[in-house]
C-alpha cells in the first residue's frame, strides 16, 4: 500500500478521505506527524490521532514527540513514543539536577519489564530511518493521586479504613522499583504523574522510563527520594504544606508549632512530621516519613531498607482501626 | 599497609585539584614516599547518546581531558620536589568503556569509592587522600558521596579528607 488512505480506508472505511495525512515510515520530523498521518512501522500501521498531552496546574502542555494512535487492523489504541533527545533541568525543591530523555533506556526497561503487569507494557521498533520508537498499551484508569484526591472522605476515616489497602498495594509498587534496581535500572522519575491505579484490576502500574541523568555514587537515590514523596501523599491523602495547614478546610491539627525539621529535605513547604498534624500516625509509619525530611541523618540505600521499616506499619494501622 | 605509599584517588575536579596539591605541598623535598595518582573511570551514560559514535567520543573527550589532569598532577607533585619516579599515574577504565574495552583490569562501575578501596588494597596503600566538594545532606542523600563512602569504608588505612 502506497499511501496513508489507501490503508486507513482498508481497515477504517468511514474514515474521511479529506483527514487522510502522509504515510511516513521515518518519524524523525516528529512535529510534522499529526492526525490522519500513518506511521508504518514494518508493515504495522498506526493512525495517529493526536498529541499527548501533560496537565499540570491546569495547563495542558502537547507533547509533540508522543502520539495518541489506533493499531489500524486491531483498532487497538497505542501510544507512540517517538525519538526525542532533550535535556532539561529539573527542580528538585532547592536543587536542581539535568536531565535526559533516552529512548534507549525505555525501550530496555520495556523488554525488562515483559509481562510485569507493574508497569505499562510496549516494545520498540527502529523506524526506516533508525529511530528507535516505543510502542505502548495504554494504562486504562487514573493517575493513583487524583484517585486518592478524590475520595470524599475525612483523613481519619481515609487512614483507618483506605490506606492500608492503598499501602499494601504502594508496597508492591515499590517492590517493582526494586525489581528495576536489582536489575541495574531505575525509573528516574517517581512523581505523582507516573503511577497510575489501573481500571479493573486495581493494580498499580508505572509509567514512563525515559528519563536518566549522569551516573551517581548512590544511583537510586532519587527513584527513592521519589516513593518518599509519595508516601508522603498517600498518608497524608494530600501533601500538606505550610499553605493548605493555616487554612480552615484543614482536616488535621493546625494550631502546633512546626520547625524546619518537620519538613521534606527539599521541599521546604511541604510537611514530613506527619503525626504533629494527625497525631493517630503510628510512630513507625511517621519514623519512615521523618527519613524524608530535613532533620534525617540516615538515608534509605535501598528499597528493600524502606520497605522493611514500612510493611509492619500495616498491620499497626489495622490494629489502630479496630482500637480507634 | 605502608602509611607511606599514598594513593590519591582523583576525578578532574578541583577539589581533586586541592587534594593533589596538598599532597604536594605537604610532602614536597620528602624522600621515602611513594605516590600514586588514581583515577577510576566513569563513562558518560550511554543513555544519553543517539548513537555509539557520539557516546565514543564523548567518551574519549573525557578521556583526554581525564589524561590531562593526571599528568598535570604528575608534574604538581614533581614541582614541588617529590621524585618523578616515586609518582605513578594510574586510569582504571570501566568494563564498558567506550575507548578502552579490552582493558584487563576494569571497573564495573558500581561503586567508585569500592574500587578506589580495592586498589588501596591491594596496593597496601597506607594512605589515602581524597577531595570533598562540600555537598548538602540532602545531594548527598540522593546522589551518594564517593568521599563519605570511603570514610565509612576504609579499613586499615588513614584517610586526608581534602576540602
Amino acid at each position: 500500500m502506497t499511501n496513508a488512505y489507501e490503508i486507513i480506508s482498508r481497515f477504517d472505511p468511514d474514515f474521511p478521505r479529506k483527514r487522510a495525512g502522509q504515510l511516513l515510515t521515518d518519524t524523525t520530523e516528529f512535529m510534522n506527524i499529526t492526525y490522519g498521518d500513518v506511521i508504518d512501522l514494518d508493515g504495522r500501521y498506526f493512525l495517529v490521532l493526536r498529541d499527548e498531552k501533560e496537565r499540570s496546574f491546569g495547563v495542558e502542555d502537547p507533547k509533540y514527540w508522543v502520539k495518541r494512535c489506533r493499531e489500524l487492523p486491531t483498532g487497538e489504541r497505542k501510544i507512540l513514543k517517538l525519538v526525542f533527545y532533550e535535556r532539561f533541568p529539573v527542580s528538585m525543591g532547592s536543587m536542581e539536577i539535568e536531565c535526559f530523555r533516552s529512548p534507549r533506556k525505555e525501550a530496555r526497561i520495556l523488554d525488562l519489564v515483559r509481562g510485569d503487569m507493574r508497569f505499562m507494557q510496549g516494545y520498540s521498533h527502529d523506524d526506516a530511518a533508525g529511530n528507535n520508537v516505543r510502542v505502548l498499551d495504554v494504562v486504562k484508569g487514573e493517575l493513583l493521586s487524583l484517585h486518592v484526591d478524590r475520595l470524599e472522605v475525612d483523613h481519619r476515616t481515609y487512614f483507618f479504613e483506605l490506606l492500608p489497602d492503598i499501602l499494601d498495594k504502594f508496597v508492591e509498587a515499590c517492590r517493582a522499583i526494586e525489581f528495576l534496581h536489582k536489575h541495574g535500572e531505575n525509573h528516574g522519575d517517581i512523581r505523582r504523574d507516573h503511577l497510575w491505579l489501573e481500571q479493573g484490576t486495581g493494580n498499580y502500574v508505572w509509567i514512563d522510563f525515559d528519563y536518566t541523568y549522569e551516573f551517581q555514587e548512590n544511583p537510586s537515590g532519587l527513584d527513592i527520594f521519589g516513593l518518599g514523596n509519595l508516601l508522603l501523599f498517600l498518608v497524608g491523602k494530600k501533601f500538606c504544606t505550610t499553605f493548605n495547614i493555616p487554612r480552615p478546610d484543614f482536616d488535621g491539627k493546625a494550631d502546633v508549632s512546626f520547625e524546619a525539621a518537620d519538613f521534606s529535605m527539599l521541599f521546604k513547604n511541604r510537611l514530613a512530621n506527619l503525626r504533629k498534624v494527625y497525631p493517630y500516625v503510628p510512630h513507625a509509619l511517621n519514623n519512615v516519613l521523618m527519613h524524608f525530611s530535613s532533620a534525617s541523618e540516615v538515608f534509605y540505600f535501598n528499597v528493600g531498607e524502606m520497605l522493611e521499616d514500612l510493611a509492619p506499619c500495616l498491620d499497626e494501622i489495622r490494629r489502630g482501626r479496630i482500637n480507634s | 599497609m605502608d602509611p607511606k605509599k599514598i594513593l590519591i584517588a582523583v576525578d578532574a575536579s578541583d577539589n581533586a585539584a586541592r587534594a593533589v596539591t596538598y599532597v604536594a605541598e605537604l610532602l614536597g623535598g620528602s624522600t621515602g614516599f611513594l605516590i600514586t595518582v588514581l583515577y577510576i573511570e566513569r563513562p558518560p551514560n550511554r543513555d544519553l547518546y543517539p548513537d555509539e559514535a557520539s557516546w565514543v567520543e564523548a567518551g574519549q573527550a573525557q578521556e583526554l581531558r581525564i589524561r590531562t589532569f593526571l599528568q598535570q598532577a604528575k608534574s604538581n607533585l614533581t614541582g614541588q620536589g617529590i621524585a618523578p619516579d616515586a609518582v605513578t599515574i594510574s586510569y582504571v577504565p570501566h568494563c564498558q568503556s567506550p575507548v578502552n574495552p579490552a582493558a584487563q583490569q576494569c571497573s564495573i562501575g558500581t561503586s567508585i569509592a569500592r574500587d578506589i578501596l580495592q586498589v588501596q588494597q591491594q596496593g597496601d596503600f597506607g594512605t589515602l587522600v581524597i577531595g570533598r566538594r562540600g555537598v548538602s545532606r540532602a545531594e548527598e542523600f540522593l546522589f551518594g558521596s564517593v568521599t563519605t563512602k570511603v570514610t565509612h569504608l576504609a579499613k586499615d588505612c588513614t584517610v586526608w579528607v581534602v576540602q
